[in-house]
């Protein structure tokens, strides 16, 4: 008795404890109330059309979607010849490039936040945004890294050989025949990059300016001060464009299988 | 075709340039603060940081929170791990995609959440009330046990997820093997399960630990500004004390504890090996 | 076929970093010639078509194709068809697509471009897998879609990478007539890849048997067969008793044997198992095991000689383990050996 009641009472309490709460600032979002409450006092979208009402969310929204676009962008630019180089060619230098580009998941984010403001911002008069950006791009660079090479190691190198024999550019084949088949694995990477970054808080505490802050650090200040259901219904609706955004993915590229 | 070195390192060169001139020179001129006293290299700033109590509690209280996460998440996960795993195949995977679903949300927003079930009004409070056990609502938010509660919740998946895999590597029929040898639940834990499942473990834990370690908004969220931990004691250094240099030390501390905690998991991973 | 020259390696060296894969290799095949490069693995077969396709530069020596130095002209300039032995076939295109892709490269289009295709698929047995996705075919048919995809850009050379070595062994014949048809069709000059002498013996018109990175020999499949130039050559194409000769004495153990009849003045001579006589001789050996296979009856003798191989008709009274048997070594059909060791 025991024994058959194990398996769903511990998935259905697991599931309380990791779900429920998320479900609880979902309905909250659609309180009528003034307060922050559960259970909701009535129902209205007021909350949700808040949100959008609230211009430095407006603003730090539009900074963190720059971010996470942007640094996943620029971290697959600079990743994917990285990872190409490491899974094709036997580099001198192989193991210090690998440790050198996943060292920023090992490193806690708020060093580095820190790092840059000290060494950067301050004394360079280097700007936020552009601390912010850099600071993104070097913590979604392992992520790129990890799954493209992922990706190319279960490519045959030859491929490219074929192609170049047949008349096709080094370039060419790249592009011929490499690209398409690790688009899977780099639009993984993309979307595993955009939502890290886009949740990221440790990296960017530092890296904020007048008019220039990231979302989540936007609403974590946001809630010191207010409390009232506009940081729940803001809450609900980026999970939902994350939880949307993945399930996409899974959906189309079979994201799983990269990550 | 891939003979030409000098190609290969040109393609990495950027990426590798880039985590060096953003990341590595910046972070260890950070770390070197805090052993750096006018020109002469010292460990005064590690000494004085360890003499004021207030940072020995805030020391003491991350490692004893962040290994009570792992040892929490350690015993749930194999639970909820093993659940999983003898799911049929679709409900299996529906299963993992919502341990995994956590992760794709907001930290910020999770551990929001528990503001709305732990708060003086919340859903806790509100029930003890209701049931009578209380009549004062009593104070979970910012404290240890809210923090607990969050990191738990934060980084159990990391956990489950990692042993999932372990499991699912388990050679098949051990488990009834040894049950049809007589073994009882708790010895085939103990001498099956958990010596083939150490490398998911040692992940897992690895994963938990410095992720509880290196947390920022679950104490900012949950712990307030009275209960710290280190990362929310690093930012108070930096932004109301302008101290960088308790700053770096607390950095280095980090970073310490993160390697740490992974060659101890190991460690203990491979003495169980060797003891049996 | 013509007598001149088209293809030549001269001191060609390849190196894998720091070692040498192949050293010194001379060679030169006619158009129109069908060479095989046999040898065991890792004797640097692989690694002398990828240099000559261009896929790896060579650390010294050179490869005249066609009358034109082509050791410095990258691989897509060289018009030579290689299929990889894991035939390279491209995971994201169809089968047509694969066969189209050097005849795009080369600007082939529309109703030209699908004609060429089809006839190559047809040329093939392919033509009704146009459009499935190519790593969905089983490995006979990838391998002819690869082979599709080298011949119809026309290559001025095609080289074929252990062609039928992840084959089975009815598909492995069926394939070798392929080839040979192809080669008949087209008068392509081929250079094949294998380390099966029975394969290299049944389809070349010249085979290049290599060890250690360097050529043993050069010869028709009747040379090497015949007239195995070394041990080595002797020993791959199943010569099994093979002895080094001291003035006209064999060596064996350190000591030295007088053979019945005169020697040539050769450094060694080795004989096939069918070619030792049984039954009569100056030598004896005792029989250390019998092995029947249908028409033939092969014999181990353990002899002052050293172990002896000797095959003889099956219908023929059988010897039994632990007989003494006379035996000889003929001269007159031993393969004279020109370098031993
Ligand atoms: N990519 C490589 N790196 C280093 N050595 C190699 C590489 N490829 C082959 N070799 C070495 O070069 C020699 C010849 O290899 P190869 O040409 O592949 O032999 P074959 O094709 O005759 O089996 C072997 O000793 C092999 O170990
Ligand atoms: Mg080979």
């Amino acid at each position: 008795m025991i024994r058959r009641l194990f398996t769903p009472l511990t998935l259905f309490l697991m599931m309380l404890f990791l779900i429920g709460p998320f479900l609880i600032i979902v309905a909250a979002s659609f309180s009528a109330g003034e307060t922050l409450a559960f259970p909701p006092q009535g129902f209205s979208f007021r909350w949700i059309i808040k949100v959008f009402t609230i211009e430095s969310f407006r603003q730090s929204f539009g900074v963190s979607m720059f971010l996470a676009i942007g640094g996943t962008l620029a971290a697959l630019i600079l990743g994917i010849p990285a990872s190409y180089a490491m899974s094709r060619y036997r580099l001198p230098f192989a193991e210090t490039v690998r440790f050198l580009v996943s060292m920023p998941i090992i490193v806690p984010g708020i060093i580095v936040g820190l790092a840059l403001l000290r060494y950067f911002v301050i004394p360079v008069g280097m700007s936020v945004t552009l601390a912010l950006f850099v600071a993104h791009t070097a913590l979604i660079l392992p992520y790129a890294v990890r799954v493209v090479s992922a990706s190319l190691a279960n490519l045959r190198a030859d491929i490219e050989e074929a192609a170049v024999i047949l008349g096709s550019s080094r370039l060419g084949a790249f592009f011929r025949v490499v690209l398409p088949n690790i688009r899977g694995g780099i639009l993984s990477a993309f979307i595993l990059g955009f939502v890290t970054s886009f949740n990221q808080v440790p990296v960017s505490l530092f890296l904020s300016g007048p008019g220039v802050r990231t979302l989540p650090i936007d609403m974590l200040g946001y809630m010191e001060n207010v409390f009232d259901p506009s940081i729940a219904a803001l809450s609900s609706l980026l999970a939902f464009l994350s939880i949307g955004i993945v399930f996409a993915a899974e959906r189309f590229l079979g994201f799983s299988r990269y990550v | 075709m891939f003979q030409n070195r000098a190609e290969g390192l040109a393609l990495a060169l950027p990426a590798a340039l880039f985590a060096a001139l953003v990341f590595l020179v910046p972070v260890v001129l950070l770390l070197s603060e805090g052993f750096r006293n006018a020109d002469q290299w010292t460990l005064s700033a590690y000494v004085d940081f360890f003499s004021q109590p207030l940072n020995r509690t805030v020391f003491l209280r991350t490692l004893k929170l962040s290994a009570l996460v792992t040892l929490v998440a350690a015993v749930i996960g194999y639970a909820a791990a093993y659940a999983i795993v003898s799911l049929p195949p679709g409900a299996k995977g529906r299963m993992v995609g919502l341990v995994v679903l956590p992760l794709m949300i907001s930290p910020v927003a999770r551990t929001y959440a528990w503001i709305v079930i732990l708060g003086r009004t919340g859903i806790i409070n509100q029930a003890l009330q209701a049931i009578g056990l209380t009549d004062e609502p009593i104070r979970i938010l910012f404290s240890e046990t809210a923090i607990f509660i969050g990191l738990l919740q934060l980084f159990l998946p990391l956990m489950i997820i990692s042993l999932i895999s372990a499991l699912e590597n388990l050679p098949r029929d051990v488990v009834p093997a040894a049950r049809v040898l007589g073994a009882g639940w708790l010895s085939v834990f103990w001498k099956i399960i958990l010596p083939l499942t150490k490398e998911g473990l040692v992940i897992g834990g690895t994963l938990v630990f410095t992720g509880s370690m290196t947390a920022y908004i679950t104490p900012a969220i949950l712990g307030g500004s009275k209960v710290l931990m280190l990362e929310t004691l690093l930012y108070q250094q930096v932004t109301v004390s302008n101290n960088f240099v308790a700053a770096s030390v607390i950095a280095f501390i980090l970073i310490v504890m993160s390697f740490a905690a992974n060659i101890l998991l190991k460690r203990i991973a491979s003495a169980r090996r060797s003891g049996k | 076929m013509s007598d001149q020259t088209y293809l030549s390696l001269e001191n060609l060296s390849l190196a894998y970093g720091k070692t040498t894969a192949v050293k010194d290799l001379n060679l030169t095949i006619r158009k129109g010639e069908l060479l095989a490069l046999l040898g065991p693995s890792g004797c640097g077969k692989t690694t002398t078509m990828r240099a000559i396709a261009g896929l790896m530069n060579p650390v010294g020596g050179k490869i005249v194709l066609d009358g034109r130095d082509i050791t410095h002209v990258p691989a897509n300039k060289r018009e030579i068809g290689l299929v990889f032995q894991s035939y390279a076939l491209f995971p994201h295109l169809t089968v047509f697509e694969n066969v189209a892709f050097g005849l795009r490269m080369k600007g082939v289009q529309g109703n030209e471009l699908r004609q060429k295709v089809e006839a190559g698929l047809k040329s093939v047995g392919l033509l009704s897998f146009a459009e499935r996705k190519a790593t969905d075919l089983s490995g006979g048919q990838q391998q002819r879609v690869s082979l599709a995809r080298s011949m119809v850009v026309q290559p001025k050379l095609l080289m074929l990478d252990e062609p039928l070595s992840n084959l089975d062994a009815r598909l492995r014949l069926d394939m070798r007539s392929e080839l040979q048809r192809l080669q008949k069709e087209t008068g392509m000059t081929m250079i094949f890849v294998t380390h099966d002498q029975v394969e290299a013996l049944a389809l070349a018109d010249k085979i290049v048997v290599m060890r250690n990175g360097a050529i043993e020999q050069i010869g028709t499949p009747e040379d090497i067969y015949n007239r195995p130039a070394t041990d080595f050559v002797a020993d791959f194409v199943g010569f099994e008793n093979i002895f080094k000769l001291r003035d006209g004495k064999l060596i064996a153990d350190g000591k030295e044997f007088a053979l019945g009849a005169e020697c040539p003045n050769a450094p060694g001579l080795a004989w096939r198992p069918g070619m030792v006589t049984l039954g009569e001789g100056p030598f004896s050996g005792t029989v250390l095991g019998v092995s029947f296979a249908g028409n033939i009856r092969g014999y181990v003798l353990d002899t002052p000689l050293g172990p002896i191989r000797a095959e003889v008709d099956a219908a023929r009274p059988a010897y039994t383990l632990g007989e003494q048997v006379a035996f000889d070594l003929p001269v007159a059909s031993a393969a004279p050996l020109h370098r031993v060791g």
